[in-house]
């Protein structure tokens, strides 16, 4: 089983990588757009922690 | 990328900068499947000034500020994309920009450190990141191991390669 799950994520990162350097690019800009929403949504969580605490 | 990439090109033929290349996490997905970055590292050869062995960035970041581009801390955002600008500091550097490929975003030119560069500079830079990138290119057979060798030779990064194969390299990937 786990044997296939790791056989079928190596097949899945070979056809990412054999993407064009255009089409690498536009994945790029997702997963950034992503990590900011994430690290934006972890500082508000921290800020909202914050201003209970102090209450 | 494209609108970022044609104002880096633009920035070549006005002479603010000369040959420049891509390399970091981006220069590293030409080659392998996307990983997560927030900016673009383009390594830049930097006109000297007249009267001057000193190499500036400003006029790199005097020429953006022009035309009204965001300065944040050491980068420049262009299109939607933070850029840092980073001349080259060793010979290393020097020839993976001598020696970087063309490659082409959406249309537009551009230039991308050889697999091999951009795996000796990781080894020479060896942050935690820097090590999952080199075992990225092993695994994915995305670098000629003889030709990186002979670059490492080089430059003097073999005794750091061997400890890196100790440590982390396995002996499947040795073949």
């Amino acid at each position: 089983m786990v044997k296939s799950s790791n056989n079928s994520k190596q097949a899945r990162r070979k056809r990412l990588a054999s993407l064009s350097f255009s089409e690498k690019v536009k994945i790029l800009a997702k997963l950034r757009d992503r990590s900011k929403a994430i690290a934006a949504s972890r500082r508000r969580l921290a800020e909202a922690a914050e201003k209970a605490a102090r209450q | 990328m494209r609108a970022t990439l044609e104002i880096i090109n633009r920035m070549q033929a006005d002479g603010v900068i000369g040959k420049y290349a891509i390399g970091g996490a981006v220069g590293a997905t030409f080659y392998l499947e996307p990983a997560a970055t927030l900016d673009v590292d383009v390594f830049v050869t930097l006109p000297a000034s007249p009267g001057s062995k000193l190499l500036s960035l400003a006029p790199i970041y005097d020429y953006l500020k022009a035309r009204s581009f965001k300065v944040e801390q050491e980068h420049v955002v262009i299109g939607d994309w933070p850029v840092q600008f980073l001349p080259p500091s060793n010979d290393l550097e020097r020839e993976a920009l001598t020696e970087a490929v063309e490659a082409e975003v959406e249309g537009v030119k551009t230039w991308v450190m050889t697999a091999e560069h951009l795996v000796a500079i990781a080894l020479n830079t060896a942050r935690a990141k820097d090590r999952a990138r080199i075992l990225q290119f092993l695994e994915q057979d995305a670098v000629n191991v003889d030709k990186l060798k002979l670059l490492l030779q080089r430059h003097g990064l073999l005794p750091k390669w061997k400890n890196f194969e100790g440590k982390y390299v396995d002996k499947d990937l040795n073949g």
